[in-house]
């Protein structure tokens, strides 16, 4: 009985040790922390919602025309910063600049700074900084 | 007509309450709350399973019939908040192949629960008697699936 004891206290200690590991929702499975890119041009939607909001923009890249997307907070965080789903209607020009999305061929964005063309903020004293929508905030994507 | 069934939960008021509601009240709660719930059954689910591996021997396993209440009601809080969640993102999760292992684990699980039951509702009840060989691999089966339950519900935000 002593042997299943010690198995018990073994497994019960993998357990406890995998939790870090897996508790924290990153970004860094989706978007490359490395890396910056910018983008400009017209809003197509935004999506208010749980457990992330997502902004959609029109740019050129090398001549195409693109949507991006955008990952931010839940709509949950994002209303307490003054924003609503009228925040950003379509054809409002904003310059997003965030983590590009490390799948081969999207136009994903995370961690973003988005402001208008000329660099003011979105919400009337609204915060531009770095990472102004982290991606997280929530356990579950 | 599978894809029809899916936009329409997502559509319904109840998941669309969850999906855009500002409110801290919506989807933070309902998430908070399926946490808690998930605390209440794999924590009980490993008390009982540790007791059954030997772990604390002097409780006698009579006692420990209460717990399969408490993971009940842990299970009905989490089957609730869990169907609120998947249908808020209905038109997503039901694709992912990951839920369906979730599931399966979950089943498992519970099939262990109600096996580790039966063996503490029938076995000995002496304070310091030992389980049969039996009862040790439904526990140790039991910490197993759970854990792996957590961690396929974990890769649904990934996967």
């Amino acid at each position: 009985m002593t042997s299943c004891r010690w198995t018990a206290l073994g497994l019960a200690a993998a357990l406890i040790a995998t939790v870090p590991v897996i508790a924290h929702h990153s970004s860094a499975p989706f978007y490359d922390a490395t890396k910056k890119i910018e983008a400009q041009g017209p809003v197509t939607k935004l999506l208010l919602r749980n457990p992330h909001s997502f902004l959609y923009f029109e740019s050129e890249v090398n001549g195409k025309k693109v949507e991006w997307q955008v990952e931010l907070g839940p709509a949950a965080s994002l209303t307490r910063t003054g924003w609503t789903s009228d925040t950003l209607k379509p054809g409002t020009i904003v310059r997003v600049s965030g983590q590009p999305s490390r799948a081969e061929g999207s136009f994903g964005m995370c961690c973003a700074r988005i402001t208008r063309p000329d660099g003011s903020p979105i919400t009337p004293g609204g915060r531009v900084t770095e990472e102004q929508q982290p991606p997280g905030g929530g356990l579950s994507r | 007509m599978l894809a029809d069934l899916l936009a329409w939960l997502e559509g319904t008021r109840v998941a669309t309450w969850t999906r855009e509601s500002p409110s801290l009240w919506a989807y933070p709660t309902v998430l908070t709350l399926h946490t808690v719930g998930l605390a209440i059954v794999v924590g009980v689910s490993a008390v009982v399973d540790l007791r059954l591996l030997g772990v604390a021997r002097r409780v006698p396993l009579a006692t420990l019939m209460p717990a399969f209440r408490l993971i009940a009601w842990g299970f009905l809080l989490n089957a609730v908040t869990g169907l609120l969640l998947l249908i808020a993102d209905a038109t997503m999760k039901m694709r992912q192949p990951v839920l369906y292992v979730k599931l399966a684990l979950i089943a498992l699980g519970l099939r262990c629960t109600v096996l580790a039951r039966k063996e503490i509702r029938y076995g000995p009840v002496a304070p310091t008697s030992t389980v049969s060989p039996r009862a040790s691999v439904i526990a140790m089966a039991s910490l197993l699936l759970w854990a792996a339950a957590i961690t396929a519900g974990r890769l649904m935000a990934y996967l």
